[in-house]
């Protein structure tokens, strides 16, 4: 008796901090981010919120840079889907077959996702710098001067370029994934279909494609979950900017807080990612769940 | 046919090597460079190697510091999460209670929520205990969205050693605490070692808290200190290149060294399910 008493006491003792740290920086915020989604708050501490009931979300969902923002959002979703998803699977191929430098080609490809995105973020910036830039110059170098456009300068096309940095970041890493699926795929099929006289294509189609639709689906939760979440990149190459035709909701949520310091519309924002973000993810692993 | 299909294989493993690693030796070049030189010239060699752009970087733009602070909460980031996912891990892959459940199914909620909803009440938070432009805010906030990932890996890691172990000790005499540090956690040391790995590259490079919770540049994490840069294309352009290439350096070290584990273990993190 006393021992199974000891043991309860060392159970709860085990959980505490991981379940106070979870209390405290976690789930509170989020409640309190709800909350206070109702109120009009100035952030000052002296200054008291005002209850408005939902007049924040009637004001967003009012709001053309919110939409713009969430069209942005669908932008970074169609980029990886169009771009990410072919070019990882690629990627994949490459470093599972048996071409020389494999190993080289596997380090490289993976390098950007280790580098803190706030670092790419500025590289690229330069990169891309209308006057001096890497871009621009070589464009200009091969007699293309008209291309040469100032790429973070201009609506929609710096959205494209930020989508575009993204990939080249997570190629590397969503390869991993593809690659996973690849060598899990037992060789014996690939024979018995060669003897059965199938070709490249059909291979790819029929029996490659089929027996990776878990990394596919492993995919496409990454990716249409990953999207609401970009903030870091949006914020050290455009900030939103110019004239908020780059936001995401993320940075979009910074701005009104803490630029604006309309700190409830900043909530209510981060309330729409919250249902957003939560919504998906359960709806994608219930889609994808039946699908088998 | 299979030839050519070959070539063209083969001719894009080489380009998409190209296009990744292209503009990071670029930014290397820039590194040693002053600005006529990389005015209009960006993709050549340095004419002439300025070394001197890295003292710049290291002590004007007080890259030195930045990276110490980032190394600094990124260790007692990692440090935490261990200890503290490790012993919530272990009771919940091997006690029986039934208030051990729904108290997981909460740490799963925390993988789905999204960090940035918690932007407002965290500063919010801190202006209200005195954690403001203080590390261990920052640090237990990384800790919080590190440990529900953490707690799935190593509870299901756990949930695959066998129990005969647990039970032998407990028949040589050991008490659960025991069991803990002399059976589990050496055999756990893989999935530590990708927990760790996530921990301290997520923290090492965490932007968001270290803008919204700190305001003393002495204080100024790796990413928060490039932040200095945007947008200035004045000033003497070869140091900040050189402090961008500072500021990636000891995560790069550690990949070149460890990338087989690296890559595992980052997969590992994803794949959740």
């Amino acid at each position: 008796m006393m021992k199974k008493n000891k043991k309860l006491i060392w159970s709860i003792a085990f959980i505490l901090p991981a379940l106070a740290l979870l209390c405290v920086f976690l789930l509170y915020p989020v409640c309190q981010a709800v909350y206070l989604s109702f109120f009009k708050w100035t952030g000052i501490a002296s200054a008291k919120p005002i209850f408005i009931g939902l007049d924040n979300y009637v004001k967003i969902f009012h709001s053309p840079n919110f939409w713009l923002s969430l069209r942005n959002s669908l932008l970074f979703m169609a980029g990886g889907f169009l771009v990410l998803m072919p070019l990882s699977f690629l990627l994949a191929k490459i470093i599972t077959s048996k071409i020389m430098g494999v190993r080289f080609f596997k380090v490289s490809y993976y390098l950007p996702v280790m580098l803190p995105v706030a670092a790419v973020g500025l590289i690229w910036v330069y990169m891309l710098q209308p006057d001096w830039g890497l871009v621009n110059s070589l464009l200009e170098k091969i007699g293309l001067t008209s291309w040469a456009i100032n790429w973070l300068g201009e609506k929609t096309v710096n959205v494209i370029c930020i989508v575009l940095v993204n990939e080249w970041i997570f190629a590397g890493f969503n390869m991993l994934i593809f690659a996973a699926g690849l060598v899990s795929i037992p060789s014996d099929v690939y024979e018995s279909a060669k003897i059965d006289g199938a070709n490249k294509t059909k291979t790819l189609f029929y029996i490659t494609l089929p027996l990776m639709k878990e990394s596919f689906k492993v995919f496409s939760v990454l990716c249409v979950c990953g999207c609401l979440k970009t903030f870091d990149l949006v914020f050290t190459m455009t900030g939103g900017g110019p004239n908020h035709s780059s936001e995401v909701p993320a940075t979009l949520l910074y701005m009104e807080a803490f630029g604006s310091k309309n700190f409830g519309r900043g909530n209510a924002i981060g309330v729409v990612i919250l249902v957003l973000g939560l919504a998906l993810s359960l709806g994608l692993n219930k889609i994808l769940k039946s699908d088998d | 046919m299979k030839k050519m299909s070959n070539k063209v294989f083969q001719v894009f493993a080489w380009l998409w090597a190209v296009i990744t690693l292209y503009p990071l030796i670029v930014t290397v070049f820039c590194s040693f460079k002053e600005n006529n030189d990389i005015y209009g010239s960006m993709f050549a060699l340095p004419k002439n190697w300025h070394f001197s752009n890295y003292k710049d970087a290291l002590f004007s733009a007080n890259m030195l510091r930045a990276i110490g602070n980032s190394l600094f909460l990124a260790l007692g980031t990692t440090i935490l999460v261990v200890v503290v996912a490790l012993l919530a891990s272990y009771t919940f892959a091997r006690m029986k209670y039934k208030f051990l459940t729904p108290c997981f199914m909460l740490f799963m909620l925390g993988v789905m929520i999204p960090i940035h909803t918690t932007i407002i009440p965290i500063s919010k938070i801190a202006a209200d205990i005195g954690g403001y432009d203080r590390y261990w805010m920052l640090i237990l906030t990384y800790t919080t969205f590190q440990l529900p990932q953490a707690i799935f890996l190593i509870t299901g890691y756990i949930k695959g050693i066998s129990k005969e172990l647990d039970e032998a000790a407990v028949i040589d005499g050991c008490n659960m605490v025991q069991i803990l540090f002399k059976i589990i956690l050496p055999i756990s040391k893989p999935i530590i070692a990708t927990v760790s790995i996530i921990s301290f590259v997520y923290a090492y490079s965490e932007l968001v808290f270290s803008v919204i919770l700190l305001s003393s540049p002495a204080k100024y994490p790796v990413s928060r200190s490039l932040m200095y840069f945007k947008g200035d294309f004045s000033v003497r352009m070869g140091p900040i290149f050189a402090s961008i290439v500072l500021a990636v350096l000891p995560l790069t070290v550690i990949y070149l060294l460890f990338h087989e584990k690296v890559q595992e273990g980052m997969l590992a993190g994803s794949v959740k399910g």
